[in-house]
């Protein structure tokens, strides 16, 4: 008995080609995981929204086809209808929870469809037992990980108890033990019977999960796999697709968590790091700003007394989250002005806010760094001096010169990289962060930003990238740089093949 | 092909109240400058519509119906009271809302006269402010001096603002209004209609 | 200490009404001082030292310069730029303190069964309740957008005033545009705006320490009005 039938179905979104259908079929029966893959804007996304009634009533475009949903015709249905039927996790956890705590958000679903307390209490339970969620009770989720806020997004959309769930790339923002946690989450839905349905670019989690694999591709379902199939497919095939490896090798999984031997290789021509300390925590009644030391031990989020970084070169940076690659690329950078740290390179010392002039994050929300109304002019608000031509050059590298004159923020979001790229490049700095890059990107797009960050470094600039990505790693990272506790616990040569 | 009732639903209710947000978050944050001097406490009209300009001329295009304005009014003079900023100046407030409401309603709240119009009304709420200053006049003024305030602050404070100043203060506002509805109007076009959000 | 919302809003309402009626003999500023300090004494309750700490060295300090070392014969900038900064302190502080801890310590799920027994309209509720979740969200928002400003030297918009605000402010809204796009879509798939009432897991009731602090509350005020106008 299928619970979720698109016929004939035709959709275009107004005003835009990307994300479009044509001639779609789909009957997916009840208890089935159905994981959908293909490139960004392949039209996955625009067929989670289709079920769970985000299209046509609430985002507009031209629909023609049937959508029968356990027996409700969704054109017909409105959205709260739906509640207690589909569930959806989405892809950012920090915009998707309503509440400030996390009781409250659990409940607020059963809340808002007006059931008795008893009974909210009672599920709200369930729930907590089935994912572990006793430790998060109680606190505000502003304080949680990405982790953690997905598993609360999860168990509030489990609360409704609906016959049939939706993930959205519900692993882009994750690291690698939330990751398993998601996975466990879903194995105990599918165990429940649910139906579920997952667009995702990160396969290898899913592997054993998966009744039924869809390749859509251009807004047609281009390939269909059984689980089986799918699992035995080779590393070629699965080239071919351009999807991300299945199979993810033991080392790899070792070198993200950042559970690596303890070392520390000798590095030729060097970026050197001095006295990196720095706390989040402070002391209430001091009103002097504290210098950091290393005696400081625990209290420390940052701990790297001295560290030398190979000039010119990719260095990945890894360790779960929470373990300090956010702090240390920002104290690196100069953003966080407590931290007092030095960097010496080739000979000069930089301290304080001379950091923030050798040094360019690019931040993990672009959004947040883009001001301006059209690319050119925004590249150009990095240039100390503007310069048309070295500005029309630079555009011209990164494939943005037919850009020049849109706004930033009409572009795609590997586009809107390349533009804060372009600013980084625009603004001469010797030393570049990334935070996440390439979280959320599908494999080609990650091969294009492993291109980019190796044609930075060849020409001369040193690269940092954080990332839970295991691709990019074998793509483009010469080095890697394991964090754990804010203190380094390993820089390896990548061996890579060149 | 769905209804576009004309009714406000949970996404309008969602989008009334971020903006109300930001709205607010500008004023507190243009707000704290204001008793340096008392001069700037009357310049509220000045500064406050044009700040807000912006943000409330992208909330304009977002939500289209009526009630939109009004429940931001409502919303302002509640956080206003729990602000501790208190509450003679409520009925000010929503009433300049539903007025600016039904002005921007007479456009379809696509007009842009209408529009402009419409903010210059709403920013009249700024004037609530000064109504202890206005009504309670000599008692007021007397509070403020065994409060510990000099003479010389009071006396430049009922200068600025008294019955005879009021009426100044809210053209002022009512004008600026305008003139922030227009600037705010030229970022929109030059950001958010760019960049095909709106 | 768990007290009702309605407690709450009742105590933000007398502290306004206290404070909008300036203290002219030392009775009167006992009772704002007690005003004040009640919620200071309600956050300590919560745990939140720090934050009560330094809302009472705050106000004391402010309050201090104003009784005993400003008055109103001073003259000049530096005076009267404390004056109007303690001003500021000694009149807004309390009621900023309680909003502080009434925003602070109400789940918006309990803020909105609140609303919902005062029989404010369901819309009402919804935005005031975004309201309430929103702020962190900008604060964040903006200290990212603050971050990469610093990064690219433009804190000042090139000294020019109108980019310092387009610089904040755009890409701020676009954020917030959306981040609330993404809010709206996941609060209505859970059932957001339907026609059912909505119900509440927390069942509010008013407690015996509710109905002590309203009453305290209440006899504060009808002491201040009576012995500030009647005696």
């Amino acid at each position: 008995m299928s619970i979720v039938e698109l016929e004939n179905i035709n959709f275009q979104y107004r005003g835009s080609k990307d994300g479009s259908l044509v001639n779609v079929n789909l009957n997916i029966e009840e208890g089935q995981t159905v994981l959908l893959c293909g490139a960004s804007g392949s039209g996955k996304t625009s067929i989670i929204r289709l079920i769970n009634g985000l299209i046509p009533h609430y985002y507009s475009g031209e629909l023609a086809g049937e959508v029968t949903v356990a027996g409700h015709d969704i054109k017909q249905t409105e959205l709260h209808e739906l509640a207690g039927t589909v569930g959806t996790v989405f892809q950012n956890p920090r915009s998707q929870f309503f509440s400030v705590d996390t009781d409250g958000e659990i409940v607020f679903g059963p809340e808002n469809i007006g059931l008795e307390p008893k009974e909210i209490k009672s599920r709200m339970n369930d729930v907590v037992a089935e994912m572990n969620l006793d430790e998060i009770l109680g606190r505000s989720i502003f304080d949680l990980s990405g982790g953690q806020k997905q598993r609360i997004a999860c168990a509030s959309v489990a609360a409704l108890l609906p016959k049939i769930i939706l993930l959205d790339e519900p692993s882009s923002n994750l690291d690698f033990d939330s990751i398993e946690l998601l996975r466990g989450i879903i194995t105990e839905w599918k165990r429940q019977g649910k139906t579920i349905v997952i667009s995702e670019h990160r396969l290898w989690y899913l592997k054993d999960v998966a009744d039924r694999v869809i390749y859509v591709e251009n807004g047609r379902l281009a390939k269909e796999w059984s689980g089986e199939e799918f699992t035995s497919l080779k590393e070629d095939e699965v080239k071919k697709y351009k999807l991300r490896p299945i199979v993810l090798e033991e080392e790899l999984i070792r070198q993200i968590r950042g559970d690596a031997a303890s070392s520390v290789c000798e590095i030729q021509s060097a970026i050197e790091l001095k006295d990196f300390y720095f706390s989040y925590k402070r002391r209430p009644y001091l009103l002097v700003k504290k210098k950091f030391k290393e005696s400081d031990g625990d209290l420390l989020n940052l701990n790297i007394p001295e560290l030398k970084l190979p000039q010119g070169k990719v260095i990945g940076l890894v360790g779960p989250n929470g373990t300090g690659k956010s702090t240390f690329l920002r104290c690196l950078c100069g953003l966080e002005g407590d931290c007092k740290g030095r960097i010496v390179s080739d000979g000069v010392t930089y301290k304080g806010r001379q950091r923030l002039k050798i040094c360019y994050m690019v931040m993990q929300d672009v959004n947040h760094q883009l001001f301006t109304d059209s690319v050119k002019s925004e590249v150009m608000l990095s240039m100390k001096e503007e310069d048309d031509k070295r500005c029309d050059e630079l555009l011209n590298r990164l494939g943005l010169i037919e850009y020049k004159d849109i706004h930033p923020m009409a572009l795609s979001g590997g586009q809107k990289q390349r533009v804060a790229i372009a600013s980084a490049l625009a603004s001469d700095a010797k030393i570049l962060l990334f935070d996440e890059p390439t979280s959320g990107l599908d494999y080609s797009h990650m091969e294009k930003v492993a291109e980019l960050l190796q044609q930075l470094a060849n020409a001369g600039a040193t690269v940092i990238v954080s990332t839970h990505d295991p691709e990019l790693i074998s793509e483009c990272c010469d080095f890697v740089l394991g964090l754990k506790h804010g203190k380094v616990v390993y820089l390896k040569d990548n061996k890579r093949e060149r | 092909m769905e209804n576009k009732s004309n009714k406000l639903k949970a996404k309008d209710f969602i989008t009334i109240g971020i903006f109300t947000a930001i709205l607010f978050a500008v004023e507190f944050a243009f707000g704290m400058l204001g008793y340096i001097h008392p001069f700037i406490v009357a310049s509220y009209v000045v500064i406050l519509p044009l700040a807000s300009g912006i943000p409330m001329m992208l909330f304009y295009t977002k939500v289209e119906k009526f009630g939109m304005i009004t429940i931001v009014s409502v919303l302002m003079a509640i956080i206003m009271f729990v602000g501790g900023m208190g509450y003679l100046g409520a009925p000010l407030i929503i009433i300049s809302g539903l007025v600016a409401d039904l002005i921007a309603k007479s456009g379809k709240y696509k007009s842009f006269k209408k529009t402009v119009l419409s903010f210059g009304v709403f920013n009249l709420w700024i004037c609530a402010n000064y109504f202890p200053i206005l009504i309670t006049a000599d008692a007021y003024r007397q509070d403020l001096i065994d409060g510990g305030y000099s003479a010389e602050y009071v006396e430049n404070l009922f200068l600025a603002i008294n019955v005879k100043t009021i009426g100044i203060l809210v053209v002022l506002a009512f004008a600026f209004g305008c003139l922030g509805a227009v600037i705010g109007k030229a970022a929109v076009k030059k950001h958010f209609e760019k960049a095909g959000i709106v | 200490m768990k007290l009702d919302p309605r407690t709450k809003l009742f105590m933000i309402f007398v502290v306004s009404i206290i404070v909008m009626m300036s203290a002219t003999t030392p009775l009167l500023w006992a009772i704002r001082l007690a005003i004040t300090l009640i919620p200071i004494l309600l956050l300590v309750f919560e745990k939140k030292y720090a934050v009560a700490l330094r809302f009472l060295l705050a106000y004391g300090t402010a309050l201090v310069l104003t009784l005993f070392f400003l008055s109103s014969e001073s003259e000049g900038i530096v005076s009267s730029l404390l004056i109007g900064y303690c001003g500021i302190v000694v009149q807004f502080m309390p009621a900023l303190i309680t909003a502080w801890y009434v925003v602070r310590t109400t789940k918006i799920g309990e803020f909105m069964s609140c609303m919902q027994k005062m029989h404010v309209p369901d819309g009402i509720a919804v935005s005031l309740a975004v309201v309430m979740r929103f702020f962190p969200t900008i604060k964040e928002e903006y200290s990212s957008i603050n971050d990469a400003m610093r990064m690219r030297g433009v804190m000042l918009g090139g000294g020019n005033v109108i980019k310092m605000v387009e610089f904040r402010m755009i890409p701020l809204l676009f954020s917030c545009v959306n981040i609330g796009e993404e809010l709206s879509a996941a609060a209505i798939t859970r059932g957001l705006g339907g026609d059912v009432k909505r119900s509440s897991v927390v069942e509010l009731r008013l407690g015996a320490a509710d109905y002590l602090l309203m009453t305290l509350l209440a006899a504060a005020t009808v002491i201040f009005v009576v012995f500030k106008y009647f005696l």
